[in-house]
């Protein structure tokens, strides 16, 4: 395969933001993910959990709650504002200000046709959702403390709100509090400290259910207002709540990181005397667990460690599958990198600003030239979708939701930075999440959230062709500089490859469709990310994905079936006579950890770009101090 | 004995008319208290009478002479002081000249500035100037100032602050019982398959303070264990 020299960059100081909420929509399967920077992103769970949209966040915007309403996202902060977004633009659509300071919680009720929000001056308020608006109708009673959470009814007839203390039963069209159920405080020590009911959950036989700051999780009955039953869960805060759509599974997030389960189940064979039991308990974080949702075979979860994970439910899933596999997605499904080929520069993108880097140089073993930092470029209050850097690293671009910016940048012994221009950004039908030119700059090929590459002919300005619809978003796609061909790889981790010229799949693209690729790279859990070329060897397809980067090499044959995937080290150890024989396409190497991107430079040298998980914990909020035994 | 007095009494009035009487009044009542008392003429006890009166008016004129004098001498001291405080009358002429026309610059950098603020329209900034304006007449503004906006999140953002801040006291205030990233991480290494040394310790950029504090500590001690050898 060759040898190359590797830059391996560790000073990429990625740091993800915590998730504070999500909501799931069962009708199209799609989970929205709200972090603390104020960004919301739309996961979907039938194309492999592919992170189709990203909606960059804002200075300010603390999102507290979301709350999906048929196909609309609304999400409401603590800065007092109720927010529609607009997910074909990407971009929130409008505000709403409810006048009632810091808003905690947001809900809908099972028809659409009204919003409660509660709010920190201690009122529910009821909006109206409309057409392309939602009006503000009504409020119900005013209650002295802050409304933490609350929770509609099925019939919409009534709201259960969660304060400091109690829990509150309103009646939803007289606005009047008919029922208010005293939480107890926490034993021992912290019998001052009020306890604060975080969560609340109401199902149609009138049971609440609520989750506080004392650790407990609280079965009421709403009709006669008394505790039917408590569990002591945790020491720290039992933060989130989830009841699922069949209301026979109750998932209950604590500070610990801890997410357990109860189900409505009968202790005897004949389900007569059905009460609610604690049931599973699953440990897949390391600190707070603050947003939870429970779909119908799995149970989401995420929190302070800024990972997302998705675990199926045993009994709703088949057992030693794909589909009942752990998921932890903890980066995004996006590059963040750019980089400058002929130039040897790396463009780093976070949500506030551009880093531009200069790569190092060395011979031998004696470094030249460390890498060193060339400029910043600042941004705002909005944050930035996505950036761009030329090859030879004089043009530089970045867009955010309401403008996309150009730059030119000049080397001389200074840096010398001038705006080109900035345009408002044209609306189109779905989003456009890829961009790619050929190197000649004759091709654009674009690729949509519908899954739909399209491509166009710079040299005469019109549309060329439309790449056939595969049914699974394209997550990267790549033009070969030599060949004209498109690279295009999917969430579902299929490879295609799309000849430009003669608007057909090549040869290579269908003789790997018809052997199958192999269930180990399909069962990759994170996408590629970025497809890069060599070119010195126009053979070669440069992929990477989180844990692994992967040399394609077209002029090898495929892996049998029952093949093994990883074959580099069995590889090394045989004779160069016999390897020929055992050598197949895929040449993976998974020696640098947590990659976010794997570049090419002009000069053969290879430019690995690493963010290891144990950098970005340790830079997250402190976790519980739990006491482990023989520590 | 009466008359003899009397006579007496009537010769030397002008001198000792005021003392005899004294005197005699003594003298007789040293003598004896039955005899009859003196008898005084009208007009001496006339004359008597309007030389009191004249007395006290003359005390009283001299006592209000005394005052206005007091009062005189202290406003003099007084202006005397006044006087020494101000520069001399040349200084203050120069200066006069200087400020007037400063005073016109700052309220022309005012005007300028005050323009694009104008633009904003805001019935704050409008008062600004006419404050400014009076300002000028009574002192001058020295040194460079700017003038900016406020934005008008302050009210919002406080509230949105005291919202933070009570989920921050709720999951991070004291009571909580939280621990270090290190410290968890640590016991992750402590527990696992291959058991290695707390984070604080594989990785080298952690903790630099305690590492360097350990080596100092260290330096000391060997320090102080060659002590006693040599």
């Amino acid at each position: 395969m060759g040898e190359f020299k590797v830059h391996r960059v560790r000073f990429f100081d990625y740091m993800p933001s915590a998730i504070r909420t999500m909501a799931f929509n069962s009708q199209t399967e799609r989970l929205a993910v709200a972090r603390a920077d104020g960004a919301v992103e739309i996961f979907n769970f039938n194309d492999n959990f592919f992170q189709e949209k990203v909606i960059p966040g804002q200075d300010g915007r603390a999102t507290e709650a979301l709350c999906w309403v048929g196909h609309r996202l609304f999400s409401a902060g603590l800065n007092g504002e109720i927010t529609e977004y607009d997910l074909e633009n990407l971009r929130p659509q409008y505000t709403v200000d409810a006048y009632g300071g810091p808003i905690w919680t947001i809900s809908s009720n099972s028809q659409g046709t009204q919003l409660a929000v509660g709010c920190e001056d201690g009122t529910v308020k009821i909006f109206a959702i409309l057409e392309e608006r939602i009006q503000f109708q009504r409020n119900l009673n005013r209650h002295k403390g802050r409304i933490i959470s609350l929770c509609w009814h099925p019939s919409s007839a009534q709201i259960a709100a969660g304060m400091t203390d109690m829990i509150k039963i309103f009646d939803a069209e007289t606005g009047h509090a008919t029922r208010r159920l005293l939480v107890d405080r926490a034993m021992g020590a912290s019998k001052n400290k009020e306890v604060v009911v975080w969560s609340v959950g109401y199902l149609s036989d009138h049971t609440i259910i609520s989750g506080d700051s004392a650790g407990k999780v609280q079965i009421w009955n709403g009709l006669t207002g008394t505790l039917v039953r408590t569990y002591l869960v945790t020491k720290w805060d039992v933060l989130v709540l989830s009841v699922s759509k069949d209301e026979s599974s109750v998932i209950a997030g604590t500070s610990e990181g801890t997410v357990i389960q109860f189900q409505f189940i009968s202790s005897t064979v004949d389900q007569h005397d059905k009460e609610w039991v604690r049931t599973r308990t699953f440990r897949n974080h390391s600190h707070d667990v603050s947003a939870l949702a429970h779909t119908d075979t799995a149970v989401v979860s995420g929190g302070m460690d800024t990972q997302l994970v998705v675990r199926p439910l045993l009994d709703k899933v088949e057992k030693n599958t794909q589909e009942s596999a752990l998921r932890k997605i903890a980066f995004p499904h996006r590059s963040l990198v750019g980089c400058a080929k002929k130039a040897g520069l790396l463009l780093f993108q976070f949500p506030d600003r551009l880093e531009l880097w200069k790569l190092g140089e060395s011979e031998g073993h004696v470094c030249l030239m460390y890498p060193y930092f060339v400029c910043r470029f600042l941004q705002g209050e909005d944050h930035i979708c996505c950036s761009a850097l030329s090859a030879c690293g004089g043009w530089l671009a970045y867009s955010t939701v309401s403008s996309v910016r150009l730059y030119r940048i000049q080397y001389n012994n200074t840096i010398s930075i001038n705006k080109v221009g900035t345009l408002a950004r044209a609306c189109s039908r779905q989003p456009v999440h890829l961009l790619c030119a050929s190197d000649d700059g004759k091709w654009l090929a674009t690729a949509n959230t519908d899954c739909e590459i399209h491509i166009y002919n710079l040299h005469k300005m019109k549309l060329h062709c439309m790449v056939p619809v595969y049914n699974s978003c394209p997550t990267t796609i790549a033009i070969h500089p030599v060949t004209n061909n498109l690279i295009s790889v999917h969430a579902d981790q299929q490879i295609f490859e799309f000849s430009l010229v003669q608007k057909e799949y090549t040869q290579w693209s269908r003789r790997l469709q018809a052997q199958g690729l192999l269930s180990l790279w399909l069962e990759r859990d994170t996408p590629i990310t970025h497809i890069t070329f060599n070119p010195k060897n126009p053979d070669h397809i440069i992929l990477h994905d989180t844990y692994m980067f992967c040399i394609i090499d077209q002029s090898l044959p495929f892996p049998e079936l029952n093949a093994v995937l990883w074959n580099q080290m069995t590889l090394k150890s045989l004779p160069v006579s016999q390897r020929i024989g055992q050598s197949h396409a895929f040449k993976i190497c998974k020696s640098f950890q947590h990659l976010m991107c794997v570049s090419l430079l002009e000069d053969l040298s290879l430019v690995v770009v690493e963010r290891p998980l144990l950098d970005i914990m340790s830079q997250l909020p402190a976790p519980v101090r739990q006491k482990k035994f023989a520590t | 004995m009466a008359k003899k007095q009397r006579g007496k009494a009537s010769s030397s009035s002008k001198t000792a008319g005021i003392e005899k009487p004294a005197e005699s009044f003594t003298l007789s009542l040293e003598s004896s208290d039955d005899e009859a008392p003196e008898e005084v003429t009208f007009e001496d006890s006339k004359a008597a009478a309007l030389r009191s009166m004249k007395q006290a008016l003359d005390t009283a004129r001299r006592e209000k002479q005394l005052l206005k004098e007091k009062r005189r001498k202290r406003q003099e001291l007084f202006q005397e002081q006044k006087k020494r405080k101000l520069l001399s009358a040349d200084v203050l002429e120069e200066i006069d000249s200087a400020s007037s026309k400063k005073q016109k610059q700052s309220e022309d950098e005012g005007e300028q500035e005050e323009k694009p603020e104008k633009e904003g329209g805001d019935g704050k900034k409008k008062k600004k100037k006419k404050r400014s304006g009076k300002l000028a007449n009574a002192r001058n503004l020295k040194g460079k100032y700017t003038v900016t906006t406020v934005k008008e999140r302050t009210l919002a953002s406080f509230q949105q602050q005291v919202a933070e801040e009570f989920i921050r006291s709720r999951l991070y205030g004291p009571g909580t019982c939280r621990t270090t990233n290190n410290e968890m991480l640590s016991l992750q290494n402590k527990k696992g398959w291959n058991k290695s040394a707390a984070v604080q310790f594989v990785k080298k950029d952690w903790a630099s303070k305690e590492k360097a504090k350990a080596e100092k500590l260290k330096k000391r001690w060997l320090h102080k264990q060659q002590l006693p050898s040599c």
